[in-house]
């Protein structure tokens, strides 16, 4: 039984001085320039100044992570602007493709509508019993391919398992931006059955899905739609369709996540969470926590943003399967019992080598991923400041 | 024979429109294999019933209802309203119900605690009536039939090919010891109720809000 008593100061020290920071951030400096230039240097001045900010921005927050210790506080900065800029760079794309953020019925005709991992799962049982995708994008060549994506979300998922949810959705770091404006959150008590719900959504539309070959959560769930794009309001049916997507967004990735101070759409509705929850399973990182060093002061439980530690799974020195390796426990842990762990070894030994291990395949996927999407993003926010238009 | 080899060749799609109701149910009860193929038949009995309503009907009608579409749409519709309100109905009021904000229980003893077959014989039929693929296939068939015990024949061996596909269902409650399925399991009806009302509440509209 683990004894309660006031924090301490931290057992395991994770900080680093400048120099070894510096040393050990000189790897991810080389492999982010390579992957995001892409053997090309820019020849526009814009260009490289965006992949100058761009390139500076990655490097100077690896280097903090390094430095003073903290995950969450420089992932979170990166995931948030890159869901953003993200938002940006799609919209802008869509105006300047079609000029609107609506979809019309000849682009679904034509199997042009970009395609995200979130309809992933509806895919799978339609496409391994009638060899069909049921969704209506291009499944190689254009923008956001259905193969490009299903190549990205498989490596994801082998490299960082659930860490997916705060490394590398475009859309996680909305509700993460809200979770994080109110010093308190308002609403203190969620019934930890609210947590099951996400599988139900799941559930629910993948049988629904394989019924009606439909990928049921695009067109009548996702709140992400209000951001990027939506079908054009053309019969009552997509009207009461846009309400709820709109009316979703609101209360999961906005007024909710405010208010509570935890990624309610990514933790309790998004039905992509447990698929990549499973995904854990075969991930060789995880989250654990030393019962010998932990002061069970229960800061974890109250600071987890996605309701992935219990007092349960304290005492099991674990994380639930749902934690999405976000670092937030890490950061928060007065005594360092909470840490980053590589599957198969003790977890006392070696916790800075684990960690920096993490966070190079978690940061290096964060950056070559997002880097794209933040120079556009970038680049249209000084063309909307020169010209009066991101277009 | 051309029933069921209809039946066989179509059951998988006639799953996949079951699955949406009975998966949801078999989780939510967290019930044995053995009891989850009771219930099973029972649903099954329901769909039979469907059928076999049906297999008058398209008998007596020497048509395909079909190719009717604002009467097919007020039955699919009907039907789809049904089966939100039982699924519904099902995720909400059960003692130990899903929904951890749903507050009250009323009659929910009496139509699903005391009288299960009832409710399963209700879902069964709902899902009966609804013209998936297979079914619409079925229906053509059976209108062409000469005689009514024909048509009924030709329904029930239809019906015999296509319950072969649920025959895996029953095994879900190899699953029962798991907590969370049940409450997943309840969560889902009442999501897929909400889906089906929706669908039913359109369709029963007849086209008039399209």
């Amino acid at each position: 039984m683990m004894k309660e008593h006031p924090p301490q100061e931290k057992t395991v020290e994770v900080r680093q001085s400048a120099g070894k920071s510096f040393l050990f951030a000189l790897p991810m400096m080389l492999l982010t320039l390579m992957m995001m230039l892409g053997g090309r240097i820019p020849s526009d001045p814009q260009q490289l100044f965006v992949f100058a900010v761009t390139y500076l921005f990655f490097n100077v927050l690896f280097f903090l992570m390094l430095h003073t210790g903290k995950t969450d506080r420089y992932r979170a900065i990166a995931f948030i602007t890159f869901s953003l800029l993200f938002v940006v760079s799609f919209v802008s794309h869509m105006f300047e493709a079609r000029g609107s953020m609506s979809l019309s019925h000849e682009k679904i005709i034509l199997c042009e509508v970009p395609f995200c991992h979130l309809v992933i799962p509806m895919t799978l049982i339609p496409a391994a019993f009638t060899k069909t995708i049921i969704f209506p994008g291009m499944i190689t060549g254009g923008f956001a391919s259905i193969a490009s994506m299903f190549v990205i979300w498989i490596g994801a998922s082998l490299s960082m398992g659930r860490g997916w949810c705060s490394w590398g959705c475009f859309f996680g770091g909305l509700d993460d931006a809200f979770s994080r404006i109110l010093k308190k959150p308002l609403l203190r008590k969620i019934n930890p059955r609210w947590t099951y719900l996400p599988w139900a959504v799941l559930l629910a539309i993948v049988l629904t899905a394989a019924a009606f070959l439909s990928p049921t959560y695009c067109t009548w769930l996702c709140p992400f739609k209000t951001v990027t794009e939506f079908q054009a309001v053309t019969s009552f049916k997509i009207l009461v369709q846009t309400i709820i997507f709109v009316s979703l967004f609101i209360a999961l990735v906005i007024v909710l996540p405010l208010l509570t101070k935890r990624r309610i759409q990514c933790s309790l509705f998004c039905p992509f969470g447990p698929m990549q929850a499973l995904t854990n399973r075969i991930n060789v990182f995880d989250v654990r926590i030393d019962p010998d060093i932990c002061t069970n002061c229960k800061r974890c439980v109250k600071a987890c943003p996605t309701l992935s530690i219990t007092e349960e799974s304290v005492r099991a020195g674990r994380t639930l399967m749902s934690c999405m390796k976000c670092g937030t426990c890490v950061d928060v842990c007065p005594s360092g019992a909470a840490a980053f762990h590589v599957r198969g070894t003790p977890v006392e030994e070696n916790r800075n080598m684990k960690r920096l291990l993490f966070l190079y395949v978690a940061f290096l996927f964060l950056a070559t991923f997002s880097a794209g999407m933040i120079q556009d993003g970038l680049s249209r926010i000084i063309r909307l400041i020169t010209t009066g238009s991101m277009i | 024979m051309q029933g069921f080899v209809l039946g066989l060749s179509s059951g998988a799609v006639c799953a996949a429109y079951c699955a949406p109701v009975l998966v949801p149910y078999l989780l939510g009860e967290g019930r044995s294999v053995l009891q989850n193929f009771s219930a099973l038949l029972q649903f099954l009995l329901g769909r039979l019933l469907g059928y076999l309503s049906f297999a008058v009907f398209a008998w007596g009608i020497h048509t395909s209802l079909p190719q009717d579409i604002v009467h097919r749409n007020l039955l699919i519709g009907a039907a789809y309203v049904i089966l939100s309100g039982l699924l519904i109905f099902y995720s909400f009021f059960k003692a130990g119900r899903a929904c951890p904000s749903a507050g009250g229980q009323g009659i929910d003893h009496w139509l699903r605690d005391s009288r299960p077959s009832l409710f399963l014989l209700s879902m069964g039929l709902a899902t009966g009536l609804n013209f998936c693929p297979p079914f619409l296939l079925a229906v053509a068939t059976a209108a062409e039939q000469a005689s009514l015990l024909q048509s009924v024949l030709f329904f029930l061996t239809f019906f015999l090919g296509t319950s072969v596909f649920l025959i895996p269902a029953p095994f879900l409650g190899l699953l029962r010891g798991f907590y969370a399925l049940h409450v997943i399991g309840k969560m889902a009806a009442g999501l897929i109720g909400a889906y089906y009302l929706f669908i039913g509440a359109t369709m029963l509209a007849g086209g008039f809000f399209r």
